[in-house]
């Protein structure tokens, strides 16, 4: 009997295109736009040298000088194209958009940028890494006057990990963070499945809610039944999106593939579960109750970084109670975790948050699914 | 007693919807629920299938007190709603298998009921259509396969004919009385007096949340003074004239509109021939004679003073 409600229901799912398009073919058309959208951004094949200016009154040996001439790229691709001038033109020369930044060079070399952006972030890394370097290079000297001769500086003066590390740390913190929080938002999209199921089940909401309810079957019995059948359907559009990203965008999803399985499920649980929560807690009628749940999912996924990348770490910063009760930014930030720590603390914590958010959910939704008689119809 | 229900009340704040309701249906009876829309007869219906809460009263089916867990009485009755509620997804033979396996377990006695069911209603060219692609009369055929799918004992249709075509409403109302015949018990709601005199051998009345009248339909047109409708086509009437028809023996009322001359006398004999000898000693010319016996329409009037239809 049960296998039976869980077919047929399994069938209505399946046949209503509408919930088949936004589960199975809308994330992957996200999936596409955002890879298609990103990916150029931050390839080292991409990098372009840096227009600068250098303002400097040393005539003889100024060592700033020679480690801008001598920072290279990779083999043949100098890291900055400089015009030297005086500190006046150099400055029109900044406001006039021709050069990113310029340095006054001196004892204490001051960097002047016009914007923010990876190429002046750049600048102020090998600007600060040169500082610490002449620091360390004058205590070394101190004590060995010889080392100079002995290729201290080039030791000391590797140029091209600025823009390695720049792109290579950016590439996955950013788009990352998209990817991540794209699935996650896809397994708490569930949650309207968990809505639509609890309209179908309660009288006063539907009509086939009414016919159910005087049938003999336990509500409950049903209700189990028509989210294993929601489950298992979304739990294919997960399946389906995870293969796309992993296969199809390359998208590097790192080497615990089944832990981020498992993530996605256990999400997928938090969302049926929310759902359920919104339908049996808010007492409107369905279109204000999918409105209501819309909002909450949107909210969860802005909050989690979705829309805006930065927003993950303001929230984790400013306040992180949020990022622990939004149950999208607690799987955007399992999957990261996974990626980025060698142990799985962070994974077993936030599963640990989510499974708890789920009870909680879901023991609202079954208090709410008991009620047997309505107050109106 | 398939149902009792007694001194039932519910309220919507200040809004009583029953007021201290009182109904007995027996065993093979189609007891029809007449009223005018917002009267209380699905507010009934769902108070007695424990959907609704109430405020007093008591519920028995089958002589048993009824509650939302009286999971055994649920599976001995039948349900069909105003509002058809089907799963757009699956197709004739799905949604009244899924309906009925709410109820069967047994997977051969559901393909076997099914089958039965979409033979009642006559949907056996319709099995794998979808209920988008039916007409409004089919779709309410599969609304009432999928209530009576697992063959209660007691049915129960709200207004099940509502925007339906005469055609269909016609099976519908057909398939009632042979659901009957076969044994189920019915309570029939409607605000449409045609159908529920056609088909149901009780009625019960309501208004504003009280039964006013209960009984058979002659019973209940015996519980008013009118005992005739009598419409005559007649040509320059005047007013001295309309008096002393209304005066004549056993007249109760008289109205002339549009060359139409309506009359409505109390029960007895004779009553046309007196009204026709008067208007030929009056040479007053006529036309078309109808006589109609009342009808419920008439029994709500008098009884509520306002039509049914209001």
């Amino acid at each position: 009997m049960s296998f039976s409600l869980y077919i047929n229901r399994l069938k209505c799912h399946i046949r209503n295109k509408e919930n088949m398009f936004w589960s199975y073919l809308f994330p992957i058309v996200l999936a596409s736009c955002f890879f298609f959208a990103f990916n150029n951004l931050w390839t080292i094949d991409s990098f372009e040298t840096i227009k600068i200016a250098y303002v400097s009154e040393m005539v003889e040996t100024d060592p700033l000088k020679q480690a801008l001439n001598e920072a290279k790229v990779s083999e043949g691709v100098s890291m900055f194209s400089i015009t030297y001038s005086d500190k006046t033109k150099a400055s029109t020369l900044l406001e006039e958009g021709e050069i990113e930044a310029y340095i006054v060079g001196g004892e204490n070399p001051e960097l002047f940028v016009k914007e923010n952006g990876m190429n002046e972030t750049i600048m102020k890394s090998f600007l600060d890494n040169y500082r610490s370097v002449s620091s360390t290079i004058g205590t070394i000297l101190a004590y060995n006057p010889n080392a100079i001769n002995e290729g201290l500086m080039q030791d000391l003066m590797q140029t091209d990990t600025f823009v390695e590390e720049q792109a290579d740390m950016k590439k996955p913190d950013a788009m990352l963070v998209y990817f991540y929080a794209l699935l996650a938002f896809n397994c708490i999209f569930a949650a309207n499945w968990g809505l639509v199921e609890v309209i179908n089940i309660q009288a006063d909401q539907s009509t086939r809610g009414a016919r159910v309810s005087v049938s003999p079957i336990h509500k409950m019995k049903l209700f189990l039944c028509n989210i294993a059948a929601a489950f298992t359907v979304h739990t294919g559009s997960i399946l389906l999106l995870l293969f796309y990203m992993n296969n199809i965008l390359k998208i590097n999803f790192g080497d615990q593939f089944v832990l981020i399985i498992i993530t996605c499920l256990i999400g997928s649980i938090a969302g049926i579960a929310l759902g359920a929560t919104v339908g049996i807690l808010v007492r409107k009628k369905a279109s204000v109750k999918d409105a209501i749940l819309s909002a909450v999912i949107m909210a969860g996924g802005f909050l989690s970084g979705m829309m805006y990348a930065d927003m993950k770490y303001i929230i984790a910063t400013k306040l992180p109670i949020l990022g622990f009760i939004n149950p999208v930014n607690l799987v955007a930030d399992t999957l990261y975790s996974l990626y980025y720590y060698d142990t799985n603390e962070r994974f077993y914590l936030n599963m640990a948050i989510l499974g708890l958010l789920t009870v909680l959910m879901g023991a609202v939704s079954y208090a709410g699914l008991r009620r047997k008689t309505y107050a109106s119809i | 007693m398939i149902v009792k229900v007694e001194g039932l009340v519910k309220r919507y704040d200040k809004l009583v919807a029953l007021d201290y309701l009182d109904l007995e249906v027996k065993e093979g009876e189609i007891f029809g629920l007449l009223g005018p829309n917002g009267s209380g007869k699905t507010t009934a219906i769902n108070c007695i299938l424990s959907l609704l809460k109430y405020d007093k009263g008591t519920i028995e089916v089958f002589d048993k007190p009824m509650g939302p867990d009286e999971y055994k009485l649920k599976k001995d009755i039948g349900l069909i709603m105003q509002n058809v509620a089907v799963f757009d997804e699956l197709t004739v033979y799905e949604n009244i298998s899924y309906f009925c396996s709410l109820y069967i377990k047994d997977k051969k006695e559901v393909k076997r009921l099914t089958e039965e069911a979409i033979e009642f209603v006559s949907l056996d060219d319709y099995k794998k259509f979808y209920p988008k692609k039916l007409s409004g009369g089919l779709l309410r055929r599969l609304n009432i396969a999928c209530g009576i799918v697992h063959k209660p004992k007691l049915i129960i249709l709200d207004e099940p004919t509502v925007a339906v075509d005469p055609q269909s409403r016609n099976k519908i109302l057909e398939g009632i009385k042979k659901l009957n015949e076969d044994g189920a018990t019915i309570i029939y709601t409607s605000h449409y007096m045609e159908e529920v005199e056609q088909i149901c051998s009780k009625i019960a009345i309501i208004d504003k949340g009280k039964v006013i009248a209960q009984g058979t339909k002659d019973e209940l047109k015996s519980m008013i003074s009118v005992g005739e409708k009598i419409t005559i086509e007649a040509y320059q009437v005047n007013d001295l004239q309309l008096n002393t028809i209304k005066n004549l023996p056993n007249i109760y009322s008289v109205e002339y509109r549009e060359n139409q001359l309506e009359i409505k006398t109390g029960r007895g004999n004779n009553n046309l021939v007196t009204i026709l000898e008067y208007m030929a000693e009056q040479k007053i010319s006529f036309g078309r004679v109808i006589t109609e016996l009342p009808t419920l329409n008439d029994v709500f009037l008098e009884i509520t003073g306002k039509e049914l239809r209001d």
